[in-house]
């Protein structure tokens, strides 16, 4: 009976706690529509069915409200299957970083921690066809592929070294859908970022770890021109899933 | 008695702990796990798994006979595992028999301590009865066992053993072919990479685990 009083008790503080530590990330409609993935073996269209998209990317101190509220994701508990010893490295310990960077998009996270960030806000990582279909807006056109402008902009980035401390998020700029930072500030993870399978086939041998990326030029892409999609592609294929990366981010989607 | 009764009250506690800690995901059963320790602390179970165990994972499968279970049930003996898929032409075949090849050259000693695990990358036509048909189609003795779960937890299980998954338009998939050698405590101890590759060192793997 006490072990029930004290149960109703934790869920009713639970409960509580619930509503003030939902972090601050506003999200907006993406609308859907069809993306032709990079490159694959089985080049086709795929439609996106409209969904909503975080307007900026996680920062740390969304992220520390979450260790906060679940102790299996501090740095000092999380199991090796699920992040490497760089997890958010960045951070002083479990629950302290530098001020300078609250506001700044967190970073060495593995893929199981984004994933399950996510899930504890009720959201989900974006696929990266959901992903790349955002992230091809520019700030006043819904698809901006195909603009050089645009194109080199992000290209520009991708050349510069990262910053000793990163920007706070928001520092880019808003695209067509208010999206933010979904370029020039981290690269970002999606739940199916190791998808881009281009070694081989079921029939083939699988030294994959190796040589994913070496033999560039077979790649069957539908636009050799469009370097940052490689770069980004590349940038994805060479995680794994417990991989926690200076530069790299995440987002979630609805 | 009063032994009986602290161990009753432990239980009581830590459940009320644990579902105190744990709301998001299902760390439950972690730690009714945990309290079972308290009686037999010789077996591998949940607590004194490693933290780069597949164990971890807490996801639930189902297996060709209908049974819902948890990694967890392949702990305290070698297991030799690979992902496929049934409805696969070439390579899963292949895959299975390259993994047969493994327990044919196993002597009935050390066959008792190894067991042979599918996984499926394909939840959604890998059924119970569907793993049936392809365990005798293949010829699967009791040995081995064939389960599936939800897309997200194939997923999740996929990207712990780094098997890179791409479902095709024709409702295959491209994939990986890699056989995994899990220690008794389910952590990954050798990979044998690529199809029809000579099963020696796996073979040499397997006898240092035992």
């Amino acid at each position: 009976m006490k072990c029930f009083i004290i149960l109703i008790l934790v869920l009713w503080h639970q409960d509580g706690t619930a509503q003030h530590s939902r972090n601050n990330n506003k999200i907006v409609p993406i609308k859907g529509g069809y993306y032709v993935p990079l490159y694959s073996l089985d080049s086709q269209k795929v439609y996106i069915h409209d969904f909503s998209m975080d307007v900026y990317p996680v920062t740390n101190n969304d992220y520390l409200e979450f260790v906060k509220k679940y102790p299996e994701w501090r740095k000092s508990r999380t199991k090796s299957l699920f992040a490497d010893s760089n997890y958010l490295q960045h951070w002083n310990n479990d629950t302290t970083f530098n001020k300078n960077i609250k506001n700044s998009p967190v970073v060495n996270v593995s893929w199981f921690a984004a994933k399950k960030y996510c899930e504890c806000e009720g959201k989900r990582l974006p696929s990266t066809a959901e992903w790349e279909l955002a992230a091809r807006a520019s700030k006043t056109k819904i698809d901006a592929s195909k603009d050089t402008l645009f194109n080199q902009w992000i290209l520009n980035w991708v050349s510069k070294p990262n910053p000793k401390v990163l920007p706070n998020v928001g520092s880019t700029f808003r695209n067509y859908f208010g999206v933010y930072d979904l370029h020039g500030l981290v690269w970002e993870w999606t739940y199916d970022y190791n998808s881009a399978l281009t070694t081989g086939e079921s029939r083939g041998n699988s030294g994959l770890d190796n040589t994913l990326f070496c033999g560039g030029g077979s790649f069957a892409s539908k636009d050799l021109n469009n370097y940052a999609s490689f770069m980004r592609f590349a940038t994805r294929s060479s995680l794994k899933a417990k991989y926690c990366v200076t530069n790299v981010g995440f987002r979630c989607v609805k | 008695m009063l032994n009986n009764f602290k161990t009753l009250k432990f239980i009581i506690l830590t459940s009320c702990i644990s579902l105190f800690l744990y709301s998001c995901g299902s760390q439950k059963e972690h730690e009714t796990s945990e309290v079972k320790t308290v009686v037999d602390s010789t077996k591998i179970t949940m607590s004194n798994i490693p933290d780069e165990s597949i164990f971890n994972l807490q996801s639930k499968w189902i297996t060709q006979h209908d049974d819902s279970i948890s990694l967890i049930k392949f702990a305290n003996k070698i297991t030799v595992a690979a992902m496929v898929f049934t409805h696969c032409q070439s390579a899963c075949p292949r895959i299975v028999a390259d993994i047969q090849r493994i327990e044919n050259a196993l002597t009935s000693q050390e066959k008792e301590q190894v067991r042979f695990l599918l996984i499926s990358m394909d939840p959604e036509r890998d059924t119970p009865p569907v793993f049936r048909e392809f365990s005798k189609e293949h010829g699967l003795n009791e040995h081995w066992t064939l389960i599936s779960s939800t897309m997200d937890a194939t997923v999740e299980i996929a990207n712990v053993l780094g098997v890179k998954v791409k479902k095709l338009s024709d409702g295959g998939f491209d994939h990986s072919n890699t056989i995994y050698i899990l220690n008794k405590k389910g952590v990954v101890a050798y990979q044998q990479n690529g199809l029809e590759v000579s099963p020696d060192e796996t073979l040499k793997q397997i006898r240092l685990l035992q």
